[in-house]
């Protein structure tokens, strides 16, 4: 177990610029991507009259008071308290508080019915700012450790998603046949959308063979169940080539794409701070050294 | 590195406790479940843009292809499609209630002349391996008007 914690919180020279602008660049996401959905569902929250089905904290609390200009408040302190610490680098606490928040504001939002989780990695990665913020003062610190929780999250979420799919239905789920039916499934959530729909050449090559469509869903579910690979350092980078290559292969086949989560996985699924480090004597890096004492830490 | 493995294992049980007393789900917590259940037949909706209420077919249940010609694109009209699929899928007691929160849903009073049908799609595999879509009509709503299937409602 100590070889996998090492795996995930510790960082090949941790205080160099290049592990540093990827550690910041990981917070700066995540800031970004709380405050894009916080004010996506506050915009949305004002037409809801009514919760359909309790989520999260709303099991235990009356979440309508929320429905109306209280999601927009919400909205305005989830953004100082995410803004101020990211900026600032001192009262992290503060996404602790941003994290419950933005829970509140999640379950509000999605109180009607649908459970989407597509902002559920950017949960983890705001989890871990506030945990860090908490537990771990010290910003050279805090922020692998936020870091290293939000990969274990993202390989147990992956892996849970595979286990979940084989406990549901086994290991048929990969027939191709299932495929097929998603297909119309999501074909039709797209001509409501947007008033048409089209096969493209994926769907239709899914769609000419049952064996080319349990291919497609037997890569997604290896992958998936592959997720917690991404723990260790040494397969990080191909664990996430093929996660990143499942997502788009769900985007082609069921016109579903996880954006952030594979924005997510580009910023963390790489060793981009050795690269830097190479660059880091090059014309261009220095020239963002006046800028190092804002961006950096 | 002691006190990294006291959180996660401290957030992991309080993970483990969440998600197997609320179903599977505690934001951001999960068991990820989506698409796990594969085979089942679904249920979505589409809003048909009617031109001809007169036609003998329009309540009855049809083929997607015979509609998907004049299928209103929600996204022009600000509503939100799949808390749409969600509402006209799940809901199973129709009352004037759920048929009023429908109906203003779509906000189909600021739009005379309008006459837009409320319509479940169900989606399934035959007998012969093939997927088979069906429309089904459910409520058409005009600017001053709600009139219900009468092959489903009895009233």
């Amino acid at each position: 177990m100590d070889r996998l914690f090492h795996n995930l919180f510790n960082f090949e020279a941790p205080e160099s610029a290049g592990t540093k602008i990827q550690l910041r660049a990981f917070e700066l996401f995540t800031v970004v991507y709380t405050l894009i959905y916080t004010w996506e569902w506050a915009f949305y929250v004002p037409r809801l009259s009514n919760v359909v089905l309790p989520l999260g904290l709303a099991n235990y609390i009356n979440v309508e008071f929320f429905f109306g200009e209280w999601a927009t408040v919400n909205a305005i302190i989830i953004t100082l308290c995410c803004i101020i610490p990211f900026l600032f680098k001192r009262l992290r606490w503060l996404y602790a508080l941003a994290f419950i928040l933005f829970h509140l504001q999640y379950v509000v939002r999605f109180s009607q019915g649908e459970i989407p989780h597509s902002a559920n990695l950017v949960g983890f990665s705001l989890m871990g700012l506030a945990l860090a913020g908490l537990f771990i003062r010290d910003i050279k610190k805090s922020l692998p450790f936020a870091f290293g929780f939000t990969l274990f999250y993202i390989g147990l979420g992956y892996t849970s998603a595979g286990i979940s799919k084989l406990v549901a239905t086994g290991v048929t789920w990969v027939d191709g046949h299932h495929l097929w039916l998603w297909i119309g499934e999501k074909g039709i959530d797209i001509l409501s959308l947007t008033g048409s729909f089209e096969l493209n050449w994926l769907q239709e090559l899914a769609l000419s063979s049952r064996f080319i469509a349990t291919l497609i869903l037997t890569f997604g579910l290896v992958t998936e169940l592959s997720g917690l690979l991404i723990w260790w350092k040494r397969w990080r980078p191909y664990i996430t080539v093929f996660l990143i290559g499942m997502h788009i292969g769900i985007d082609l086949t069921m016109n579903i794409f996880f954006k952030t989560f594979t924005i997510q996985l580009i910023i963390m699924g790489f060793p981009w701070n050795k690269l830097m480090n190479k660059l880091r004597n090059s014309v261009y890096f220095s020239r963002l050294k006046p800028l190092k004492h804002i961006l950096l830490y | 590195m002691q006190k990294y493995k006291h959180i996660i294992y401290t957030v992991l049980l309080i993970n483990i406790v969440l998600v197997s007393t609320h179903e599977g789900e505690f934001w951001p917590f999960s068991i990820f479940p989506m698409f796990s259940q594969a085979g089942i037949p679904w249920s979505r909706g589409v809003v048909e843009n009617v031109q001809d209420t007169t036609r003998a077919d329009l309540w009855d249940s049809k083929p997607i292809t015979a509609i998907d010609n004049r299928i209103l694109p929600l996204e022009k009209h600000g509503i939100h499609s799949i808390d749409y699929a969600n509402y006209i899928s799940k809901t199973k007691d129709w009352n004037t209630k759920k048929i009023n929160g429908l109906r203003s849903t779509f906000g189909i009073d600021n739009h005379p002349g309008q006459m837009w049908m409320a319509t479940r799609v169900v989606g399934s595999i035959n007998e012969q391996d093939s997927v088979v879509i069906q429309a089904i009509p459910m409520f058409l709503f005009t600017a001053d008007s709600t009139y219900k299937n009468p092959r489903l409602f009895s009233e």
